[in-house]
């Protein structure tokens, strides 16, 4: 009888260890699904320090050239930026 | 040997078995995380699609001059569309295997304003694919990125004609791409 209880107890221990390691597994496989998910390449130059827009150079090299209605050409760039 | 010893034996029989059977399991644990993380692309529509839009902007002006060959007789020259890709050394056939069969991936669309109506563009032309305009709008109405859609990169810029005439210049880039790009 004793014997058995023993084996009971033992048998209890390896199921739980199983589950464990089923549930560990389960979670690093829905970590890398998520981390999988992030894998896209951003210009970032919003966060750059060290950014350049050459698009805005452009216009910036224009302006050297002839800047009048600098405020009504500026109004229309920025119209692009907010819809983004 | 006693009746004892024996099932002993047949205990460690079956502890073996659990081993393998827990080994088996995290070898295939670690393989399925594996085969995820690395199975899955790398998204960079998004970037592709500004340094294309960034390429469209230097075949059209440079040191802030839009280039002679977009005028004729001193109103836009149709005929630009179809040498722009020539002039810019474009190559948009490369994609082959994806997609339908010969479908272009590829989309830029150049609209030229005058600061008198900025509402509808003076003179516009597009190359590529036309379809793939169409996801850009879902994008905008929706304000919801769907990861299938094309990506869409906007920008605009001035610059000034060789007679000194102000434009403002509005370029559309947009990449299909997503079998390559999204699992």
């Amino acid at each position: 009888m004793l014997n058995k209880k023993a084996q009971v107890g033992e048998s209890i221990t390896w199921v739980v260890a199983t589950i464990i390691v089923i549930v560990l597994l389960l979670i690093f496989i829905y970590a890398s699904i998520l981390l999988s998910k992030t894998k896209s390449l951003e210009s970032g130059k919003e966060n750059s320090e060290y950014s350049f827009d050459w698009i805005n150079s452009k216009t910036q090299i224009a302006y050297s050239i002839n800047d009048k209605n600098k405020d009504k050409i500026e109004d229309w760039i920025s119209q692009s930026k907010k819809d983004e | 040997m006693n009746k004892y010893n024996m099932n002993k034996r047949g205990t460690d029989k079956i502890l073996s078995i659990y081993w393998f059977f827990i080994l088996a399991l995290i070898a295939g644990g670690i393989i399925a995380m594996v085969y995820v993380f690395y199975g899955t692309p790398y998204d960079v529509r998004e970037i592709e699609s500004e340094i294309l839009s960034e390429k469209v902007a230097d075949c059209i002006s440079s040191k802030g001059t839009i280039d002679s060959e977009f005028f004729a007789d001193s109103t836009f020259n149709t005929k630009i569309s179809e040498t722009f890709i020539k002039k810019c050394n474009f190559n948009f056939n490369v994609e082959e295997g994806y997609g339908d069969i010969n479908e272009v991936q590829y989309f830029y669309e150049v609209e030229f304003y005058i600061l008198e109506d900025l509402e509808n563009p003076a003179f516009s032309f597009y190359n590529g694919n036309n379809n793939w305009k169409t996801d850009c709008s879902i994008k905008k109405e929706n304000d919801k990125e769907y990861v299938k859609l094309a990506k869409c990169t906007e920008k605009r810029f001035y610059a000034l004609s060789e007679e000194g005439n102000q434009y403002l210049i509005k370029i559309l880039s947009v990449i299909g791409k997503s079998e390559k790009n999204v699992k």
